[in-house]
Order: C-alpha cells, then structure tokens, then sequence
C-alpha cells in the first residue's frame, strides 16, 4: 500500500459499499490541474450506487487538495444522493480538513441554480427596433437641445464660451485640412481620369471639366468631406463626451453651475457647422486642382484653358449649394456625436460601441440628407 | 509539489531593484524577500513607487536593474512559457477591479479557468459560484455586468476572478480605497481568511492604516527610493523615519481619541489584534 502512493499513477479514490454505510479513501494530489482526471476517477467507482448509505471519507493518503478538486468531490458526493452535511471525514490532515469543510460550508447545493431564459428571434428584433425608436427620439431631443441653446445664444451673445469654440474650430478644421486635402485631391484625380477614358474616345475632351467641376463641387466636394468629418470628428465627440461622462467630468460641470450644453454641445456643435464649409471649399479647390492636373497630363487642356471652361460650366449656384449643404450636414453629424457621447452607460465598452455607432448613423444620415437636398434642389429646378 | 508550509521557504524575492522614469530615480536599490504564507503590506507616501513595485513584481513593467524572484521563477530573465506557466499561480486584483466590461461576473471569473484548467463541463458554474462564495459574493451577482456593480462588489469580484486559478501568492493593490470603513474592514477579514485558511500568501499595496493594524502579519516601508523598514507593526513604529513618525502619528491622534471616548478598549482591542 505504501509504496502504492510513490508511483505516479496512484490510485485517486476508491469505495468500500457496505450494507448501511460507505467508505470513500481519496489519495495523492487532488489540484485544478487534475480536475478532469479526478472526475474521471470518481466517475469509475461505486459513487452512483451509493444510494442512502452514510458516507466516511478517509483522507489519510491525500498528499494535497484545493478547493476545485474539493467541489469536485461534495459535488460529485451530491449528485450521488449522499447527504453532504452528515458527511464524516477521517484521517485527513489538518490543512486539508479544512479545506473541504469550508468548500461544503459555502458551496451551492447542486441544482439550485435556476436557468437562464433566453430571448428568442421574434423577441430580439422587436427590442431592436424599440432601441433603434428610443435612439431616434433622443436624438431629436439633442437636436431640440441644440437649437435652444444656439437660440439663446443668439439673446445673449456673451455667454458663447470662445475658448472653447476656438479648441474645436482648431482640432475640427485645421488638423482636418491635410486629410481632406489629399482625398479630394485624389478624387478629382481619379474622376478626370475615368471620364476622359471615355470622352477622349468622342474627342469630346473639354466635356470632362464640365462634368468634374459640376459633380465636385456639387456633390462629390461635400458629401465625401462630410463623410470624413463624421468618422473624424464625430466619432471624437462621442469619445470625448463618453469619457467625460464616465469620469464624472461632466457631472463636475453641471455640479460647479455651469450649463453643460453651453460648454460641451454648442462650442462642438458651431465649430462643426463653421468648419465643414471651410472643408468643402477645401475640398473643392484640390479636387479641380486634381482634375486640372490629368487633364494637362492626358487629355491636352492645359491649366488656363481649365479655369477659363470652369468658369463657363460653373454657375455659381452649383458652388454654392455645395457649400450650403456643409452646415446641414454639420449639424447633424455634430448632434448625434455629442448626443450618443452624453447616453454612453457606465461602462467603458460602450464609449467604443456608441463610438462606431456615431460613425455609422452619421453617414448614414449625411447620405439621407443629400438624397433630400438632390430632390428638393431638382423640383425647385435649381 | 511541497504542500508543507515551511516559513524559510521564499515566495517572492526582490533584489536590488532600481527603477529610472527619465531622470528621475523611483526605486533605488529595493530588496525584501517574502515566505510562503504571509500576510504582507507595501506603504509608503505617494510617489515612492509602490505600484510601479507591484508591476515590476508581476512582470508588467521591467526595472531599469535587479532581480525579481516569483514562485521560484526569475521574472525578468525567464521564456514567455515559464513566464505564462508561472502567471497561473499568482492572482492580481487591480485597484479598481479591471473586470472585463464585455463579460458578466461569472464569464469573468471564468475566463482564466476556461482558458488555463481542464474542467469537467458540469463543475464550472459549481466552480464559478464557489469562487464568487470565497470572496463574499452571492451567486446571483454572476449574471450581473460589472458596470452594474457598486465599488466594493467590483472588488470582491475581481478577488473571485484572482482566486479562479487556486493561486499561491495573491497581489492586491490599494483593496480597500474607496470603500466605506465597514466594507473595508470586511475586506481585511476575507483576506485573512485567504491567507489563513487557504493558505494563500498575500502581499497588499495600501494605505488603509486598520488594513495595517488589523491583518498585516508584517509592514514594508518604502521610501527614498528604500526599504525603510521591514517588520512587525511594532519593529515598523519604532524605526526614526521622519515620513514613518507622521504616518503613525496619525492614528496616535485617533486612538487617544478613541481612549477618551471610550475607556481605551478599541486601542487596547487593537493591540491585542
């Protein structure tokens, strides 16, 4: 028997049934890392015929247990139909004496646990749309906000928070410069190129600045600046407010009297509305200066007869509702940053989730609006 | 595996760490060894680089020079799979928890057993809500998402979560800040029960003066970039360090207070302790 414990493979346990009672030996190491080994091993015995016998165990030949392998064993005692607070523990050492009695002190009993009730397919459709609901009115609330806010500004100019504005105007438009500059640049670029494949065919080559200039600044210039803006600056409102809104920043704000709209919506809010159109003209300067390019390059226009062409085919109404669609699509994107920033919860994962979330609605919703002001503008035969 | 605790025996040994930010010098020479089954705090002021020390320990952050020594295993000069066998002995509980926010409770405290142990399918909720039960949870707080949680129930989780692996030595930075003195004290007990009953050495970074005068079996004084002192409660008040004398003084202030009010028996209970 004693030399049974020094080999490895010692045998984990053993039961003696006898007619009233039985006798559980467990030997060797009983650890986490053994767990499944373990269970195997009890698996194998007599434990399932126990039936109502009273149960010893006898710990003598344990060289270690934890409290998994412990669980392991009241559990495995439990499920057997074996009365856990009438069990008897013999031979074992003290330490591990103590182990088992505080595992059956503060285990479950088995099977008290209730299940979990999942939420089926119809279930989780529904809860979307009441979210996607409840998203879209508390963004109208932001939005209904923001215009009272901008209103009273409007009664008393004085209390526009100019830093403030000033941080924004710098971190929206100037910094926004470079990366708006190369994708327009490159748009008009790509744009002049396609369209000259096609029209050199026709030797109609000074059609393509009438179609480049008309679709980039119409359209292209401000719907591909706005796009940039929103996963630019949108998605920094949302993690700013977030951020701010999970350190109890923006509770310290309204705590110290100040108007958190104030300080944190309408600064955010006009340096959007004031830096997209700065963008687009941006925007449409390099993407003409793009399509000028090729077509000195490709199609033998060359710069000067360009800029004369433009200003032929460009009514300036064209430019014009380019840059007048920038502070719509400003205002919006700049509420539902700050509007998903302000309703993260107390989590930081959701500061990520409201994040993609603000990017997402914000292209989505620069799109709607371009469909609206094309068809608007179309009717108004503008 | 030696499961007699034999108190020579050596669980964490610092030697001669130096710790540089730039040119400023946090730890200048620190070494200190801990046995197997104590019940140690690290203090000292703010800025003496005690969490820094704590992640030095743990292998989160590399010491400009000197050794760590964690369960027989040199953090800084071993393979990443010494490194990753040896991180399943140890438990950390960060200052404000760390739960993993994407997870509820109970995924938390799962996650290093589902990933390190084998586990008979069956035993893991068993398992998971034992481990929420060791650290004084219920186990309905398992289906709750950490964000649900108050401060202190974020604590003890993320003790549940530290116990997940059956650790030998358990680090603790600042458990008890931010808790009501109640709840604190609590705490204390439950980390004496660790160590006491499960055998679990402890090694706690705090500043909580009753975490010190309750539970710690022995003090660890940083300062200067030192050890200032290293010892019982009482070898630690003895030692003539001028930021030690303000430290205690503190509670001498308290105390007479206390024997005013009430007859010396809190202060004479607590020297008893």
């Amino acid at each position: 028997m004693q030399t049974d414990i020094l080999e490895p493979a010692v045998q984990a346990c053993r039961v003696e049934l006898g007619t009233t009672s039985a006798k559980l030996h467990i030997a060797g190491d009983w650890r986490l890392a053994e767990l499944s080994r373990l269970s195997d091993a009890l698996a194998a015995t007599a434990l399932p015929s126990l039936g109502q016998r009273a149960v010893d165990i006898d710990g003598s030949a344990l060289t270690s247990i934890d409290t998994a392998a412990a669980l392991l064993l009241l559990n495995r005692l439990a499920s057997a139909g074996a009365e856990l607070a009438s069990l008897s523990l013999s031979g074992f050492d003290d330490r591990h004496r103590r182990i088992v009695e505080l595992v059956r002190e503060r285990m479950e009993p088995p099977g008290a646990r209730k299940p979990v009730r999942r939420r089926g397919a119809f279930a989780a459709i529904g809860a979307a749309a009441i979210e996607m609901a409840n998203l879209v009115l508390t963004h109208l609330g932001y939005l209904g906000l923001t215009i009272a806010a901008l209103g009273r500004l409007v009664v008393s100019p004085a209390s526009l928070r100019r830093r403030e504005l000033f941080a924004q105007l710098g971190q929206t438009c100037m910094t926004a410069i470079p990366v708006v500059a190369l994708v327009m640049f490159l748009i008009g670029v790509v744009v002049a190129y396609l369209l000259g494949l096609q029209a050199a065919q026709y030797g109609a080559n000074i059609f393509v600045v009438d179609g480049v200039s008309l679709g980039m600044v119409r359209e292209f210039s401000p719907l591909l600046v706005a796009t940039i803006v929103a996963g630019r600056s949108g998605a920094a409102f949302t993690a700013q407010l977030g951020t701010m809104k999970l350190t109890e920043e923006i509770d310290a704000i309204r705590t110290l009297g100040l108007p958190a709209d104030q300080v944190l919506i309408v600064p955010r809010v006009l340096a959007l509305c004031v830096a997209l159109p700065l963008l687009v003209f941006v925007g449409d300067v390099l993407g003409l200066a793009g399509a000028a390019m090729v077509c000195a390059l490709m199609l033998d226009i060359t710069p000067s007869t360009f800029i004369d062409r433009v200003q032929d085919a460009l009514a300036a109404r064209h430019y014009l509702i380019g840059l007048a669609k920038a502070p719509v699509f400003a205002l919006f994107v700049a509420v539902i940053g700050c509007s998903m920033g302000l309703t993260v919860s107390r989590d930081t994962r959701s500061i990520g989730i409201n994040t993609t979330s603000t990017v997402v609605q914000s292209i989505v919703i620069v799109i709607l609006l371009d469909a609206f002001f094309a068809i608007l503008l179309q009717e108004l035969d503008l | 595996m030696s499961a007699v605790p034999t108190p020579a025996e050596p669980v964490i040994e610092v030697d001669g760490i130096v710790t540089r930010f730039g040119k400023q010098v946090v730890h200048d020479g620190v070494s200190f060894s801990i046995g197997r089954g104590e019940l140690v705090a690290l203090i000292g002021g703010s800025g003496t680089g005690k969490s820094v020390l704590l992640r030095e320990m743990i292998g989160l952050h590399p010491p400009s020079a000197g050794r760590v020594q964690l369960l027989g295993t040199d953090v800084w000069r071993s393979t990443v799979e010494e490194l990753t066998a040896m991180r399943r002995r140890f438990g950390m509980m960060f200052q404000d928890g760390a739960m993993f926010s994407s997870l509820d409770v109970a995924a938390n405290v799962a996650t290093p057993i589902l990933e390190h142990a084998r586990v008979p399918a069956d035993l893991l909720q068993p398992l998971v809500d034992l481990r929420l039960s060791l650290a004084g949870l219920t186990p309905d707080v398992g289906g709750k998402m950490p964000s649900e949680l108050s401060g202190g129930m974020r604590k003890r989780a993320a003790i549940a979560r530290a116990l997940a692996l059956e650790p030998e030595v358990l680090f603790l930075d600042e458990p008890t800040s931010g808790l009501d003195p109640i709840t604190a004290r609590a705490f204390d007990h439950l980390l004496q029960f660790l160590c006491r009953d499960l055998g679990i050495t402890v090694l706690i970074v705090t500043h909580d003066l009753d975490t010190l005068l309750t539970i710690a079996e022995r003090i660890i004084v940083l300062g200067n970039g030192k050890v200032v002192a290293d010892g019982s409660i009482d070898e630690v008040t003895a030692v003539d360090d001028p930021w030690i004398k303000a430290y205690f003084s503190v509670r001498a202030m308290l105390g007479d207070a206390a024997v005013k009010t009430d007859g010396g028996q809190r202060a004479g209970g607590r020297h008893g302790a």
